[in-house]
């Protein structure tokens, strides 16, 4: 074996570690647009490349479009939001899990609102957009149903159906928004607002739980 | 009073009409382009239809739309305000006298059918508000008005709260009777008109507090 065949492969590697730490790079810097701007959730590339420090065209190289870079940070996105809110307190009093899951839950909306804007303002354009969404409402939807485990059990199917698809209405990125950026709420006033409303909504507690 | 002949010219006399029935066709127009937009933005929605997709839908020049109204944006004013209008006008009336369930049952078909039916021009609003200010006046006024409406149909049981409670429960009743909350129901969770009314029914009577009158 030469010595070029034994050195080639981690010279391989080390651009491909480059390549992918800029494609990050030029995520972090498309993430960071959106949130300083959140009304207006379509950065140019040149906006991009200069905030991450790169060419127009390396951006380019790495995503042949803006709707590839937006998928990818809506990858990423997800995937923060999944490490940064993990379910807590599950087996807690029924206070203790609803402030859990309010507090858990602003977090993720205060932090990923921005790119919630830019993905369902192009969802039509694009449907990996839309199956991302659709699978961090379903997320969104499995969570309310751990958390809440002990008081859905009392109801009947319809019933239970309805209560998660009016919990999620209720705890929506946008609601979040509006009772921030509307109502001028801060960030516990408004999960005052959500663990009230939560509280009343949900059926009693059965005693065994 | 007939007009003195001697003191008054034809056209003199002819000149005020020609000008209102001009004014009048300028007004025809711009009440043609903003249905035309209106069309438009529903059936594209959330996209905003070009110049010349509205002058191609209302029938005049691309010329005629820029004449009244100097850029998009201004006749998305206009079309939102002449929605918005309508929307008040055709909305179905709220049984603001009846017991608890009726009041619900009311006020949510209402709400539906204003979602069912603007849904697409709504979606288009807010998408397409940008840092337009007249446009963001007009989204706040509109969820103020819905929360007003709120307010009205469900006094009696939100005077039962002090006025912190009242008014976190009125942002509650907002964000789960939102417009895009109406659509995940439809789109989303493939619910019927009728399923959908019945969740937003569910949780408004579990989230009111009772009233006085209430058995």
């Amino acid at each position: 074996m030469s010595a070029s065949a034994v050195f080639k492969p981690s010279r391989i590697d080390g651009r491909r570690l480059r390549s992918e730490r800029t494609k990050q790079l030029i995520i972090e810097a498309y993430l960071a647009l959106l949130r300083e701007r959140p009304t207006t959730p379509v950065p140019t590339a040149a906006e991009i490349a200069q905030r991450a420090g790169y060419s127009v065209r390396s951006v380019f190289e790495r995503f042949p479009d803006l709707h590839t870079l937006r998928v990818a940070a809506a990858d990423y996105g997800l995937a923060h939001a999944a490490a940064l809110a993990p379910a807590r307190d599950v087996d807690a009093d029924r206070p203790t899990r609803i402030k859990s899951q309010v507090e858990t839950r602003a977090g993720t909306c205060e932090r990923g609102v921005a790119l919630w804007r830019a993905l369902t303002f192009n969802v039509d354009e694009d449907d990996a957009l839309k199956a991302r969404l659709r699978f961090a409402r379903t997320r969104t939807m499995e969570r309310l149903e751990i958390m809440y485990q002990p008081e859905l059990s009392t109801l009947a199917e319809t019933d239970r159906r309805n209560m998660l698809i009016t919990l999620e209405a209720l705890t929506d990125m946008e609601s979040w928004a509006r009772m921030r950026e509307m109502h001028g709420l801060s960030f516990a006033e408004a999960c005052a607002v959500w663990i009230r409303a939560i509280d009343r909504m949900l059926p009693p507690t059965p005693p065994q739980a | 009073m007939p007009v003195e002949p001697s003191h008054v010219s034809d056209t003199s006399i002819k000149k005020p009409m020609r000008i209102d029935g001009r004014r009048l066709r300028s007004e025809r127009t711009k009440q043609l382009i903003i249905e035309a937009y209106l069309a438009l933005a529903d059936a594209f929605s959330p996209r905003v239809p070009t110049a010349a997709e509205i002058a191609e839908k209302a029938g005049y020049s691309v010329r005629s739309v820029f004449e009244r109204f100097p850029d998009i944006l201004t006749l998305q004013i206009a079309a939102v305000d002449y929605a918005m209008a309508q929307v008040t006008a055709l909305a179905p009336p709220n049984e603001l006298e009846g017991d608890r369930a009726m009041r619900i049952r009311s006020q949510v078909r209402a709400r539906a059918q204003v979602c069912e039916r603007w849904l697409p021009l709504w979606r288009s609003l807010i998408v397409n508000q940008g840092n337009s200010e007249e446009l963001k006046d007009r989204i706040r006024g509109s969820r103020e008005r819905v929360m007003g409406r709120l307010e009205a149909m469900y006094q009696p049981e939100l005077e039962t709260v002090a006025e912190g409670e009242r008014r976190q429960l009125v942002i509650a009743l907002e964000a789960l009777t939102d417009v895009e909350s109406w659509a995940r129901m439809r789109e989303f969770f493939d619910l019927s008109f009728d399923e959908a009314c019945l969740a937003w029914i569910q949780a408004i009577d579990r989230l009111l507090p009772r009233s006085a009158t209430d058995p």
